[in-house]
């Protein structure tokens, strides 16, 4: 029977199956940080287990490290003991840890792929709703909780109920491939299907507008899935896919031979049959800019930030959603998009922190200086990153054009260590999320591409970035 | 009692704000519970009140915190029109709260300080204040029996 990718991943991880009920799925990876993890380490040690497979599980730390030079003290005592909570963990049950001081600390789903330790084919979890990223390797990969955590770590083991395959195709060739990036393509997605459009539902992205993409980009893209509310998002592994792993610090001796089956085996069928699917075509997308409170509520940089009854098309509620929105955001009806005057400037996260996507930013800064009214700041998402990005002199572009280039880590994502917005502070982002207070409370978040916000760091307010001079 | 909340896709980071992830203290957590967008909830919140909410109710971040924040608070079901899965599996797994789905015409119906009676055997709201019953989308097996069982851990497939 022909099956989708998923499915065929799915199965081969299936250790108990029941009938109308859940499956058992085999963990062939467990990635874990300092935040979601010491409620699950605590549930080991209570009940005098161990770690069935230390060596399928990595650490490290990401969400509170601070971004500042790393020979500096951690001020915030609760995020000090979380991360020597994870050290010590990892010392007591034998786990992989890369820490603070570590070459290869970073984003957990940044370092992932860089190590190696994302293959093609295989089930991946973390205690973080953004391990979807790593669907761009053809992996299934989903966040949990930290019951679930606990489960993994005692039996490397999940039940997870079936999901529905949902494919969404891609289809066309972006014009300007420079303005128009993997971040303009998921949040229009998103716009169009809406943040539970994918509830319960792993989403397999497919078409000339996904395979033309890097593997970098094709992350960007899978990463945001669960801002659509689907489970996983993934993508079918190429030659790019196996071209990106090949010779990584963790990537299998046997790599070839893999290869060689991977190509064969994992992508979907000719004839597969998917519950849900949705087309979008990228010839005329344009640069995209949230103006909301979620990710759905955006717009073209072209457009004026709607009114809640235009947007809302009859919905009481979402009328109402957008009211508050754009209550929260100090937004009016009608404001055109690249009138909206910005304070704060975050090129960082797990969406978008990447070597290329600091490449691109660069482009637009160089030889050019952050404006007067915007504090802006580069957080490159792992030493890795950050290492090549200097290397090419990156980090020289964005000093001299007064951005901060900081150590790599989650930082203004979310709000949960010293990067974060000031009350009323609004800010061109990079990240994944525009919820209330995600950067920070009170803070104003609008996302974007890394381009779009290194042009908004520029002129101080956002601009259709197809029309800019480029050094 | 209810406690209604007239907007969609209320997400974790409203649920509890990403700065409280480092506390380790449950009743501690619960004192920031639903601070992104009422702050005002630690101090009606009573032990065995109810949400009421729209779509996509706990979208976002996997933080175990959320559930688990609300629970502390003395919340024993969120009933909204829809939820975000891996919020819903959080709630069940812990066994902190219920997460009930209910329809549009439900929704509208209960209002804020609302009393009701849920049993879950008959899949069945009563709301006492109003003197309606509706009915309520039912778990499924798995689901029910980790909810019985009292969570995860203490479910034996």
């Amino acid at each position: 029977m022909s099956q989708t990718l998923f499915e065929k991943i799915w199965e081969s991880h299936v250790v108990v199956e029941k009938e109308n009920g859940p499956s058992l799925l085999y963990i062939d990876r467990h990635l874990i940080h300092e935040v979601t993890s010491p409620q699950a380490f605590d549930g080991l040690r209570m009940k005098k287990r161990k770690v069935r497979r230390p060596d399928l599980t990595i650490a490290t730390m990401d969400h509170n490290v601070p971004t500042s030079k790393r020979t500096l003290q951690i001020i915030d005592q609760t995020s000090a003991i979380q991360i020597q909570t994870l050290e010590k963990n990892c010392k007591e049950f034998c786990i992989k840890l890369f820490d603070m001081n570590s070459p290869y600390q970073g984003i957990v789903h940044v370092i992932g792929p860089q190590l190696g330790i994302t293959l093609p084919g295989t089930t991946i979890v973390c205690g973080d709703s953004h391990t979807s990223t790593q669907g761009a390797f053809g992996a299934f990969a989903f966040g949990i909780g930290t019951s679930d955590i606990e489960h993994v770590l005692v039996s490397q083991t999940l039940w997870l109920e079936t999901l529905k395959p949902f494919e969404i195709q891609i289809e066309g060739k972006i014009r300007n491939p420079f303005a128009i990036t993997a971040k303009d393509i998921i949040l229009s997605i998103i716009k169009n299907i809406g943040t539970d459009g994918g509830i319960g539902t792993v989403i397999e992205y497919r078409g000339q507008g996904i395979t033309e993409l890097s593997m970098e980009q094709r992350m960007t893209i899978c990463n945001m899935s669960v801002e659509a509310g689907a489970r996983a998002g993934l993508i079918a592994p190429d030659q790019k896919t196996f071209d990106y792993l090949r010779g990584r610090k963790y990537t299998p001796k046997n790599y070839e031979d893999l290869v060689e089956l991977w190509k064969d085996d994992l992508k979907s069928d000719p004839n597969a049959k998917f519950e849900k699917s949705f087309r979008l075509n990228v010839d005329d997308i344009a640069p995209q800019v949230s103006w909301g409170t979620n990710p759905a509520m955006t717009s073209d940089v072209t457009e004026t930030v709607p009114s809640p009854e235009e947007f809302a098309k009859g919905d009481e509620i979402q009328q109402k959603n957008v009211e508050k929105a754009l209550q929260y955001m100090d937004l009016k009806p009608g404001t055109d998009i690249t009138d909206i005057n910005i304070d704060r400037v975050f090129i960082g996260s797990c969406t978008n922190a990447r070597l290329e996507d600091l490449i691109e930013a660069s482009k637009v800064v160089k030889g050019k200086k952050v404006s007067k009214k915007v504090r802006a700041m580069v957080v490159p998402g792992s030493q890795m990153v950050k290492k090549e990005a200097e290397k090419m002199g990156l980090d020289k572009i964005f000093k001299e054009a007064n951005f901060d280039w900081r150590e790599s880590g989650c930082s203004m994502c979310l709000g949960m260590n010293p990067d974060i917005l000031k009350p009323g502070e609004r800010c061109a982002s990079t990240s994944n999320r525009n919820f209330e207070g995600r950067q920070g409370a009170g803070g104003r978040t609008h996302l974007v591409s890394p381009v779009m916000a290194a042009a908004a760091a520029i002129v101080g307010h956002f601009v259709d970035v197809r029309e800019m001079e480029i050094n | 009692m209810v406690i209604k909340y007239e907007r969609d896709n209320i997400d974790t980071d409203v649920i509890l704000p990403g700065t409280y992830l480092k506390i380790h203290d449950y009743d501690e957590l619960a004192t920031h519970a639903m601070e992104g967008i009422d702050p005002e909830f630690h101090s009606k919140v009573k032990e065995g009140d109810f949400i009421v909410a729209g779509k996509n109710f706990g979208c976002g971040s996997s933080r175990e915190h959320a559930p688990i924040a609300l629970s502390h608070s003395g919340v024993k079901a969120v009933l909204a029109l829809s939820f975000a899965r891996i919020f819903y599996r959080n709630s069940v797994d812990g066994a902190f709260l219920l997460p009930i789905e209910i329809d549009e015409d439900t929704y509208k119906n209960i209002e804020n300080g609302d009393e009701l009676e849920i049993i879950i055997e008959k899949n069945e709201i009563t709301n006492l204040t109003k003197n309606q019953t509706y009915r309520i989308k039912p778990f499924s097996e798995i689901i029910s029996k980790i909810i019985l069982a009292g969570g995860l851990f203490k479910f034996k497939p």
